[in-house]
């Protein structure tokens, strides 16, 4: 099971609505700890088959800049409980993101909107994603070598 | 007794060595200051929150009244510095002498940001806000930045305010502003201007870093740490990331940033630009001055 995490709403809840914006440490640290609570609140995959995966769809954010890139997506992953797939990302969100992992050794995989997945990060750490997504029958190689979601 | 603080009548990152000096001697002797700017021609946004920064210091020097401000003289330079939000701010830091300009910062102009306070997170979301909504189609159209460049000007602006929020232990200022930059570009160029009074780099990274710079340490390490090393004060791994990124992204743009704290003051120089990498020894001024600037692109070989 992927869960499906709505980060445009998360952010609306955390600031009552007020920021469209993923900007400052203290955004980025409120936003992390709901995802955790929410993820948490699932319980994994519940199948025992390794860590959750997680959806964060970032559709109707606006700008994003490295802190919070950093305080959200790299923490998350440094807390080692999720493999993250990133949804509705901007050229800018992507620019934010990518040398936050790169640069920590870390790695998330975009999800295209035709369910290809391209590896954001530190190409060591993405080709075990992509691995233990295939181990989950979550992901398969299609011809040409590249990856796609099962069933999207 | 007052102390005589001239702002030089072009007041702008070049000449605020001679500014600081001057405010470093005035007060010496924690005497009230007066900030003479009636013969101000000019002034960039640099130099409009450098002299908020200056009130800001001494105020909390220990003098009871506030410090003194006499207003430009000229009409358009008044002017000009009404419509960049200054005096909006300088009211709550000075007693300013002169005639004033009545009504609001003007909303349409080369001013991308006024003159904006910068204390808490959330001023930074305005910032960022207020940035996204008024500049993005004028850095598109008159720099020719492409839209990753404009939303990469609006996380570097976040992540240069955010330094005051994290580091200064008190408030500071930001200014973006768009002008024809002469000195050595002949071209337009957008300009992000933040500074503040507060603690600098030194003092921000001294519990971390002082023990492995040894009989280095000072404001220049501490700058050279902080801009070139990406080192924060902060022990968790994933900090250090915003002045890393400002730099990413002006390396893309041909970009220039700036730093002064203390004695010091640490640039990454764009080919188009003839300043110095790291300067030491300069007159002491308090907390961080930061210099932010984006050419018009096609100015420069990318």
């Amino acid at each position: 099971m992927i869960q499906h995490i709505d980060v445009h709403a998360v952010l609306r809840e955390s600031s009552s609505g007020v920021y469209t914006d993923l900007v400052t440490r203290p955004t980025g640290r409120v936003v992390r700890e709901r995802i955790s609570q929410v993820m948490a609140g699932a319980g994994g995959d519940g199948t025992g088959n390794g860590p959750t995966v997680a959806r964060m769809d970032f559709s109707g954010v606006g700008c994003m800049d490295y802190s919070c890139a950093d305080e959200i997506v790299a923490k998350l992953l440094r807390e080692g409980v999720v493999l993250l797939l990133l949804w509705g990302i901007s050229d800018a969100h992507r620019e934010a993101i990518e040398p936050v992992l790169t640069g920590h050794g870390l790695a998330v995989l975009h999800e295209r909107p035709d369910g290809t997945l391209d590896p954001l990060g530190s190409p060591a750490a993405a080709a075990e994603l992509l691995e233990q997504l295939v181990a989950q029958r979550l992901a398969g190689r299609l011809p040409g070598g590249t990856f796609a979601l099962i069933g999207s | 007794m007052t102390r005589l603080v001239e702002v030089p009548t072009q007041f702008d990152d070049r000449s605020f060595d001679q500014f600081a000096g001057a405010f470093a001697e005035a007060t010496k002797d924690g005497e009230r200051l007066l900030f003479d700017a009636h013969a101000a021609e000019w002034a960039s946004p640099y130099g409009l929150v450098a002299l908020l920064a200056a009130g800001q210091a001494a105020k909390r020097s220990g003098v009871a009244e506030l410090p003194l401000l006499t207003a430009p003289t000229q009409a358009d330079v008044l002017s000009y510095w009404a419509r960049a939000g200054f005096f909006r701010e300088a009211t709550q830091l000075f007693e300013i002498h002169g005639r004033l300009p009545r009504g609001k910062p003007a909303e349409e102009s080369d001013v991308l940001l006024p003159v904006t306070p910068v204390r808490a997170a959330e001023d930074v979301h305005e910032v960022v806000s207020k940035i996204q909504q008024r500049a993005s189609a004028i850095l598109a159209s008159e720099l020719q930045l492409d839209p990753r460049a404009t939303m990469g000007f609006a996380m570097a602006l976040s992540e240069a305010c955010q330094n005051i929020v994290e580091h200064a232990g008190t408030g500071g200022w930001v200014a973006v502003q768009s002008y024809h930059w002469r000195r050595t570009l002949a071209r337009r160029v957008v300009v992000i201007a933040v500074a503040d009074a507060g603690v600098g780099f030194r003092h921000s990274l001294e519990p971390t870093q002082a023990k492995r710079f040894g009989d280095r340490w000072g404001d220049a390490a501490a700058l050279e740490a902080a801009l070139i090393q990406g080192v924060s004060r902060f022990r968790d791994p994933g900090r250090g990331q915003g002045l890393a990124g400002i730099r990413r992204y002006l390396a893309r743009w041909e970009g220039k940033i700036a730093i002064r704290s203390g004695t010091a003051r640490i640039a990454i120089v764009p080919s188009w630009d003839d300043d110095v990498p790291l300067k030491d020894g300069l007159p002491a001024f308090p907390g961080a001055q930061v210099l932010i600037i984006i050419p018009e692109q096609g100015s420069t070989a990318r």
